[in-house]
């Protein structure tokens, strides 16, 4: 068996394992939402509802169906697509289609991806920040360990962690575009539309939702770092001469990267999650909003399919990680 | 917030603690660290203030809910009069803003829920986390699959958006603070269930264990007498960083507005209020935000030291190598004799990133291997 | 019933509340109506107005939305056969002619109304607006995929109970006559002096019928009004509404469209809007919202600061928050139990709690204290300010509660002040003053909703509000008291099932009236005769206080709608 061959059966099941997770997620999901109680049709209807509308509306979302069938109905959307009725006309909701809203009727594939690019503005942006403050402290006070600006720099780091993101949010937002109007109060604009306006726009919030999860970073980095700074041929290069600033920013920091990646990969979750606070707190119009939006009217078919998309992108940011680690293992192994 | 915790704390732990060393070095390693030190008495003060509270309340001559409407300015929204929003001798730290209610009953009442809440999610947590771990090591394969793959599931779930969700839809006659350390805690078991699988293949390998297995006892007593001494010390590193994270969440899902209700004080519950009166009551913001800041920074340096306590092999780097290569290999059917033990590893910080998602599993340990150092030196 | 437009969908962390309000014309001296903020007040056409708002334009549909007086956004877009008068206070409670050229011409009982159009009125696209139109515009209301008005087109219209609309039911409704292009008449089942009022909505706002896409007409809706939807995102998330060319001033005395253009930015959070409007930089300087007010925390900010204050603009609308009692269940059945429920009660800290006296003014009649709604004062059981307790013990006494009493309030989550958990947590530290211990229930606001709306599971002791659909007595007292309101098998307002044949009477011979002064007093008397039963308790009118950019002009705010109007506004 080729080693190559090894590989690709790794990541193959990695795979099948990805997709058998998705499924189960997705049932999981499922069952737990629609079998909740609460009348949605009266939800739905708005009040001061005749019967005859509530029967219909009820008829219309499906809702006298049986659980199973409601399910195998969705997963047919998801694979296939399905036709459903507005009442002028009939609608295809393309695959893959997550259903349609039952408050506004918009298809709940349509609304995601409308909100993805501010949700996906929000966090990589974020990223590139908490990246560069997290490894940059982590560095820092791995290089300047046991003096007092390392014990500073620790304290920064565990002060990002312990205070929520709409108490940083907030105070930020009230000094730097309230008192010192430094920054225009954040407003989500296009990319496309105009890019030094976007970023802008978006500085706030990139840095609180940053703040918090560099945190994370600069611990690991630094641990990372110390750990190999302890190694054997981090000493020998020492012995050799070469230069501290070269043996901590180079060979050290190379050592520490591995694990920095691999906590990115899998904080996507994690990073979502941040995103519907710094979202709501910020009034940008993303995935994490809307998802308030929905669990607020109850509007299970929105709720579902962003548990289910924010969980596809998990899924698949922790498999790239396991594949990704398996072919630098293996780089080891035969090195 | 809170998943970045889960992620920062998962990121410093590592999952490869080898069986518990004596209580009596541990106390010992303990004691060594300053900071830990004074993380763990400003933890029993904690502790102990959320268990005095009525006490407490008592002495100041104060309860909770009483409304002081005459200590307010309504016409001004109902800010407090006076300066530091009305403290004093009668209200140690002023009033509420809207109700004038006493903001120190508040505030340790506050921490009764708080502390619960967390403590609670952690126990849910780690009561799940090491059946499922457990379960999945000592099982057969098909077993071991399942629960894995389970694991997996659970591990995808966003805490934050499955939470937020969830406790939307749960009826409101469920009593919130249970609901949510609940919801908490059946979502996110699964990376302690991961660690203690982990863990618990490589103590499966081991030779007591082996033997053991050997002279025909049972897995029950097995699992009782030979595994859970030796989970004990990744357990509780664990649980100890889950606790702030658990903190968070509550104070989190509670700013979204689906946590523990009013009247209720929680610390989450008083941000969620006061973050508005930022300008108007500055101290409104400040006591829960400090007391919310104190409790996470506090816990989380004692996590630290228990860790580093826990383990102080790590700076002989005579670990147990842990991570994706025996687990891969623990999940091949045709390498799977058993999980390799101890160091052979020459990059353990690849390790750890199968087992544990979002966290290299090394770090923690370098950085406890770090702290060693720095004690030492 | 102007719920759900007002149901703070906030989950953010603000205190602001999206509350909504009530006031007498004659208030006090916080009631500036703010014609102008110094300076060159002239208002002048072009510019840019935004919008700062909370809530998204859900449902930009006239079929679909739920609005009094034709909505404020809305207004922009769709005109109506009536609309409300654009001025300050009380003169601004009045219906006045929009697409017609009068506001009705009633039958000698009500029952018979005809419309004649103005001439030279066009849509967007620059085609003549029609009485057919109107008609179609209605009658795809009863459309089951675009519910979400109100209903009493369907309580009102002969023959129209079971109507489904124009997709399924290609005839239409034989209640509304189109004699020629311009005139248009309506057939009702029962005398309503009113109608006028109900005419302001925007289903009667002119929809074309070879325009229509159903659910999807909302994505950008042919305007009849001075400005035409350009953008419509996300279901009304982001609205930006440019001049429609094909509108004229000469047929239109109410909206002055002062701006270019208009961007309405939904889905902030309120406590961002009031932070942007007090700092007025750049593109905030024009901007205005419509559904956030001042909150607590910002009131007490903004009250020392007197160039911020003199941005804020304060209104009334018709709106009442009250306690509700559902005389089935026990102990509530019991007069005695309600009265001395309502001589505890202590409005001074439920004041507190919607924010304060500035924010909110106590209640002790259900009728909004204005007088287009016939407000007559009356206070069955004086409580004074801060609640009489021993008046109180002396009733449970008698009621044999010697012991006291346990209950249980009811309440929504929401973060509204309205129903929310801070108003029940005042009245239950009242209340434990006469020795009534109260439990909270707090529902998530559907559950809520749905709870008290449905006779099987309303609860006995919960917390209620109600807004006008129009200012006048009768839509705030007839869904609520009219006997033949409860509904059984839907959602029911009637709360304390009351149905009193005199009740009864007294509402159908008000509704002939058309001559809303003589109705006005008589909605007034009547409300003071049903507060006798203590069927409900109530407890404020908010008042709305909103800041504006600075360089908004010509704010005029209405006591129908007590925001300010955005037809008014100028930005330059």
């Amino acid at each position: 068996m080729s080693v190559f061959g090894g590989l690709t059966g790794f990541v193959l099941r990695r795979v099948l394992g990805a997709v058998a997770t998705l499924f189960a997620l997705s049932v999981i999901v499922y069952v737990v939402f629609y079998a909740a109680p609460g009348n949605v049709a009266q939800i739905t209807c708005g009040p001061r509802c005749s019967p005859e509308q509530l029967h219909q509306v009820a008829q219309q979302l499906r809702l006298d169906d049986p659980l199973h069938v409601r399910y195998w109905h969705f997963l047919e959307g998801l694979v296939a697509g399905h036709d459903y009725s507005t009442g002028t006309s009939v609608e295809h909701c393309p695959a893959p289609c997550l259903g349609v809203s039952y408050q506004s009727g918009r298809q709940v594939m349509s609304i995601i991806t409308a909100k993805l690019p501010v949700s996906l503005s929000l966090v990589a942006g974020a990223m590139v920040l908490w990246l560069v403050l997290g490894v940059g402290t982590g560095v820092l006070s791995a290089w300047r360990r046991g003096r007092t600006s390392e014990r500073v720099l620790t304290a920064l780091t565990l002060a990002g962690t312990a205070t929520p993101v709409f108490v940083i949010g907030l105070v930020l937002m009230i000094v730097v575009c309230g008192e010192f109007q430094w920054l225009p109060f954040p407003q989500y604009v296009n990319l496309t539309d105009d890019p030094e306006q976007w970023a802008w726009n978006l500085l706030l919030p990139w840095l609180s939702l940053a703040l918090i999860e560099a945190a994370a970073f600069a611990r690991l980095t630094r641990a990372s770092m110390l750990e190999t700074l302890a190694e054997d041929h981090i000493r020998t290069f020492r012995a050799y001469g070469v230069g501290e600033r070269s043996v901590v920013g180079r060979h050290a920091l190379r050592g520490a990267l591995a694990p920095v990646i691999a906590l990115n990969a899998n904080n996507v979750g994690s990073a979502v999650g941040g995103a519907v606070l710094t979202e709501t707190l910020f009034g940008l119009p993303g995935i994490g909003q809307e998802l308030v939006h929905a669990v607020n009217v109850v509007d299970l078919p929105v709720v579902v399919g962003m548990v289910l998309v924010v969980g596809f992108f998990v899924v698949i940011a922790n498999t790239v990680a396991d594949v990704l680690f398996a072919v630098a293992d293996r780089r080891v192994v035969l090195a | 917030m809170s998943e970045v915790l889960a992620a920062s704390e998962a990121a410093a732990t590592d999952v490869s603690v080898p069986a518990a060393p004596g209580a009596r070095p541990f106390w010992r390693r303990l004691r060594a660290q300053r900071a830990a030190l004074v993380a763990a008495v400003v933890v029993a003060l904690l502790v102990l203030v959320a268990l005095a509270a009525p006490l407490l309340t008592a002495l100041e001559g104060q309860d909770p809910t009483t409304y002081h409407p005459g200590l307010i300015d309504s016409a001004r929204g109902g800010v407090p009069v006076g300066s530091f929003g009305g403290a004093g001798a009668d209200h140690w730290l002023g009033v509420e803003p809207q109700t004038g209610r006493d903001l120190f009953a508040r505030l340790v009442y506050g921490a009764r829920v708080s502390l619960g809440v967390a403590l609670a999610a952690t126990v849910v947590q780690i009561a799940l986390g090491v059946t499922v771990g457990v379960a999945a090591a000592l099982g057969n394969r098909w077993v071991d699959q399942l629960l894995s793959r389970l694991t997996d599931i659970i591990v995808a779930m966003p805490l934050m958006i499955m939470s937020l969700a969830l406790l939307a839809i749960v009826p409101q006659s469920f009593p919130r603070p249970v609901l949510v350390a609940l919801v908490i805690g059946l979502i996110a078991w699964g990376n302690i269930a991961k660690i203690v699988r982990a863990q618990t293949l490589t103590l499966k390998g081991l030779d007591h264990v082996a033997a053991a297995r050997l002279s025909g006892w049972g897995a029950w007593r097995i699992a009782r007498r030979e595994l859970l001494p030796g989970l004990a010390a990744p357990v509780i590193t664990y649980a100890a960083l889950l606790v702030p994270t658990n903190i968070a969440v509550e104070a989190a899902l509670s700013f979204l507005g689906v946590g523990v209700k009013p009247p209720t004080p929680s610390w989450g519950q008083m941000l969620t209020a006061a973050d508005v009166w930022y300008q108007a009551a500055p101290q409104y913001l400040l006591f829960p935000a400090g007391a919310l800041f104190v409790t996470v920074v506090a816990l989380t340096v004692l996590g630290d030291g228990v860790r580093t306590a826990l383990d102080p092999r790590a700076a002989s780097r005579l670990r147990v190598g842990t991570g994706r290569k025996r687990e891969a290999g623990a999940e091949t059917p045709d390498t799977a004799a058993g999980p390799r033990t101890a160091g052979t590893d020459p990059r353990p910080r690849t390790a750890g990133t199968d087992t544990q998602p979002r966290t290299a599993g090394t770090g923690a340990e370098a950085r406890a291997a770090g702290t060693d150092k720095e004690e030492t030196a | 019933m102007r719920q759900t437009s007002v149901i703070a969908r906030r989950v953010a962390a603000a205190s602001v509340s999206l509350v909504v309000a009530a006031g007498a014309a004659a208030c006090g001296p916080e009631d500036n109506d703010a014609k102008s903020t110094g300076g060159d007040a002239q208002p002048h056409k072009g510019g840019t107005l935004s919008v700062l708002n909370a809530q998204p334009q859900e449902d930009f549909d006239p079929a679909r939305l739920y609005t009094s007086g034709g909505g404020n956004v809305p207004s922009l877009v769709f005109r109506t056969l009536t609309t409300r008068n654009r001025e300050n206070g009380a003169a601004g409670a009045k219906v006045v002619p929009d697409l017609a050229t009068d506001t009705g011409r009633p039958s000698k009982d009500a029952t018979v109304w005809t419309y004649t159009l103005k001439e030279g009125l066009k849509y967007e696209d620059g085609t003549p607006i029609t009485s057919a139109d109107i008609k179609y515009g209605i009658e795809r209301s009863f459309a089951p995929e675009l519910s979400g008005g109100a209903p009493y087109l369907r309580d009102w219209l002969v023959g129209a109970a079971d109507y489904q609309g124009p997709y399924k039911d290609k005839k239409g409704l034989a209640a509304i006559e189109t004699p020629d292009s311009r005139t248009i008449v309506f057939h009702l089942n029962k005398p309503e002096g009113e109608f006028p009022f109900l005419a302001t909505q925007t289903q009667f706002t002119p929809v074309p019928k070879s325009k229509d896409t159903g659910t999807k007409y909302e994505e950008h809706p042919v305007s009849s009004g001075p400005y035409k939807v350009v953008k419509n995102e996300n279901d009304g998330e982001h609205l930006v509404l440019e001049r429609n060319p094909h509108w004229s001033a000469a047929t239109d005395a109410e909206r002055k469209a002062y701006p270019d253009r208009i961007d309405v930015r939904s889905g902030l959070d309120s406590s961002v809007i009031n932070q942007r409007l007090s700092a007025s930089q750049g593109a905030d300087a024009a901007a205005v919202t419509t559904d956030t007010n001042l909150g607590p925390a910002e009131l007490a900010k903004v009250s020392g600061d007197k160039a911020l204050a003199a941005r804020v603009g304060t209104g009334h609308f018709g709106y009442t928050n009250y306690i509700a009692f559902n005389p089935k269940v026990k102990p509530f059945d019991n007069p005695k139990v309600r009265q001395a429920i309502a001589y505890a009660v202590d409005r001074s800290s439920v004041v507190n709690a919607a924010g304060g006296s500035a924010l909110a003014e106590p209640a002790t009649t259900f009728l909004p204290n204005q007088k287009s709604f016939g407000y007559t004062p009356y206070d069955p059981f004086p409580a004074g300010a801060s609640g009489n307790a021993a008046k109180a013990r002396e009733l449970l006494d008698e009621a044999g509660y010697k012991n006291g009493l346990t209950v249980t309030l009811t309440h929504s989550n929401s973060k509204d002040f309205e129903t929310s958990p801070e108003i029940a947590t005042a009245l239950q530290d009242a209340l434990k003053k006469a020795g009534i211990t109260v439990k909270l229930q707090g529902l998530e606001e559907n559950d809520y909703k749905s709870k008290i709306h449905d006779v099987k599971s309303e609860p006995g002791f919960f917390l209620a509000h109600w807004g006008a659909d129009w200012p006048s007595g009768g839509p705030f007292l007839a869904p609520i008291f009219d006997g033949r309101q409860i509904v059984k098998d839907g959602a029911n307002f009637n709360t304390g099932q009351l149905n009193d044949k005199s009740v009864n009477a007294e509402i159908d011979a008000i509704n002939k009236l058309t001559d809303l002064d003589a109705a006005a007093q008589r909605w007034g008397a009547l409300d003071k005769k049903i507060g006798e039963q203590a069927l409900t308790v109530p407890l404020f009118h908010p008042v709305y206080k909103r800041l504006y950019g600075k360089d908004v002009k010509n704010i005029v705010i209405s006591d129908w709608t007590g925001v300010l109007d955005i037809s008014q506004v100028a930005v330059k």
